[in-house]
């Protein structure tokens, strides 16, 4: 499974938003979107790792931070994103990061309300750290979702 | 274009990721016994949904955007015959096409409207006795969109035609219509024209003429179409407005000619929409006329059932009238307590200690997000570093994508 992180994007949205409209013309069901979206995830991922080859800069001010559930959320003030062509300023961006290192099963946190309301297993999941400051040889973290 | 590296990829990228999506999914649409129909209206609600969102530079599919572009147009094209058929339609029976033609098409607009609520049986007839003296008849406003029309009766009455009141669609034959044969003969033609009419719109016509009957003579019960449609909305905005103009009967003719309308509405000029938001306003012009011309018996009647709106473009309140206000003046007065405010006591203490940002400030049209994976997150004192992946970013509105990412700010 791909990480769902980018199911909030304009992208990600309006294929849920049409899923959605299709659900409640009763032309797909709920678990046939699920299915959707869940070859979305897989599509988007791929896509993003081999189709696209481009570096952007940025730099601003650092708001807040935050690091739970190996998800990093940033707010930054006042940011220019530069790439070799343009640049783009903004007041105010979020940023939301999940480890792009080890590959855990990962709900996306959700910046805005989903219009699906999908009935998903628990998925547990397991990432062995290794603190020697404690001496812990593995963590376990489950998520459950319901 | 600067910006057109990332905004050329962009494009191909999305319409990479929903073929991709869709192909695999088809065969899990197939295992559902789901049409593949459904696959393709998926795809087109997608699709429709992004060329909506902006984000996109240009049109997801160049395709659909020739196709948009070929529809607008075609579109346009389309209403414009309407028009022009339609006014053909009507005046086809008693009258050269050409000449009719070209009045009303010039001003697909007017609306005439004989001021049946306002006015009794005998002076509705000396305005239509308009046609052996119509010659005066003159337009206030030509120009497109502009409905107001005054019409000088035989008889030396001004009379003004006020769209907004009158559900009656009623127009005159214009003599005008018929340069060369005079005006004698328009009137002796008109009635095959409510005759006529009746075939052509439903009920409307026959609503009519009930309340032609106290008429002698009628100029001309000509309903356009389009003028039926573009009255449609003032017709529902009207709707409580005829039920105080008086004749009961005549107004329950016209409720019935309203929703008649309405359904025409959905059907005709594709265009009418923006006619009628003209319309509307042209409406709120000729109110101000109103007061001075027309009888104000029925414009009196208008304003209770109405909510009164004092602010935006519907605003009633403010135009200078000799209407009476009773209920006008009881309705500003409620409003107006609103805008006091209550906070004579601030909160008290402890109000001004917090120093952290409302998180509500979240609440605006564009956040710009940047979804992402990171792959080092460095910090050093209040330094900050970030590595990041594989991301798209929603900035001011456009949708951006990279590979890599490499920032730094300051906490």
């Amino acid at each position: 499974m791909a990480y769902q992180l980018y199911r909030n994007t304009t992208l990600g949205n309006s294929l849920q938003e049409s899923l959605d409209e299709l659900i409640q013309t009763q032309q797909i069901t709920p678990q046939l979107a699920l299915q959707v979206l869940l070859q979305f995830d897989k599509a988007i991922n791929t896509a993003l790792a081999n189709r696209v080859r481009n570096r952007v800069n940025f730099k601003g001010s650092l708001n807040t931070y935050r690091f739970c559930d190996n998800v990093w959320t940033f707010v930054l003030n006042d940011v220019e994103f530069r790439e070799v062509t343009d640049l783009v300023k903004v007041d105010k961006v979020k940023i939301v990061a999940c480890d792009g290192k080890s590959r855990l099963f990962f709900f996306s946190l959700s910046l805005r309300p989903f219009s699906l309301h999908l009935q998903t297993d628990s998925v547990r999941t397991r990432s062995h750290t290794s603190l020697s400051k404690y001496k812990t040889k593995s963590m376990t973290i489950s998520h459950t979702v319901v | 274009m600067a910006s057109s590296a990332n905004s050329n990829q962009v494009p191909k990228l999305y319409r990479s990721v929903i073929e991709d999506v869709i192909n695999e999914v088809r065969e899990l649409f197939l295992d559902e016994g789901v049409d593949e129909q459904v696959l393709m209206e998926l795809k087109t609600l997608w699709e429709n949904k992004l060329m909506q969102s902006k984000a996109v530079e240009g049109f997801n599919t160049e395709e659909q955007a020739a196709l948009q572009a070929a529809a607008q147009q075609q579109a346009q094209q389309a209403q414009q015959a309407t028009q022009q058929a339609q006014t053909q339609q009507v005046l086809l029976p008693p009258q050269q096409q050409a000449p009719q033609q070209q009045v009303i098409v010039q001003d697909p607009k007017i609306l005439q409207h004989m001021s049946a609520t306002g006015m009794n049986a005998a002076t509705t007839a000396a305005t239509l006795a308009l046609p052996t003296g119509i010659s005066p008849y003159q337009q206030l406003i030509t120009s497109q969109g502009q409905i107001l029309q005054v019409l000088r009766a035989a008889n030396g009455t001004q009379y003004i035609i006020q769209p907004q009141q009158q559900m009656v669609l009623q127009q005159q034959v214009l003599p005008q219509m018929q340069p060369g044969g005079g005006q004698a003969p328009v009137i002796q033609q008109v009635r095959p024209i409510t005759q006529v009419l009746a075939p052509l719109q439903g009920g409307l016509p026959q609503v009519l003429a009930p309340l032609q009957g106290g008429l002698p003579q009628q100029t001309g019960v000509i309903i356009q179409p389009q003028q039926v449609i573009l009255t449609g909305n003032k017709v529902q905005q009207n709707a409580q407005v005829m039920q105080m103009t008086g004749q009961p009967g005549q107004v329950q003719q016209i409720q019935q000619q309203v929703q008649q309308v309405q359904q025409v509405q959905g059907g005709a000029a594709p265009g009418g929409p923006q006619q009628q938001q003209q319309i509307q306003q042209q409406v709120q012009q000729v109110q101000q006329v109103q007061g001075g011309a027309a009888p104000g018996v029925p414009q009196q009647q208008q304003q209770p059932p109405m909510m009164l709106q004092v602010d935006g473009a519907g605003d009633t309140s403010s135009e200078d009238e000799d209407e009476e206000e009773e209920y006008d003046e009881e309705e500003d007065e409620e409003k107006e307590k609103d805008g006091e405010d209550g906070q004579v006591e601030e909160e008290p203490l402890n109000s001004e200690d917090d120093v952290s940002d409302e998180e509500d400030q979240e609440l605006f049209d564009t956040e710009n997000v940047v979804v992402c994976q990171y792959d080092k997150i460095h910090r050093s004192k209040n330094k900050w570093k970030f590595h990041l992946k594989d991301g798209i970013m929603n900035l001011n509105g456009r949708d951006y994508v990279f590979s890599k990412a490499i920032g730094d700010a300051e906490w």
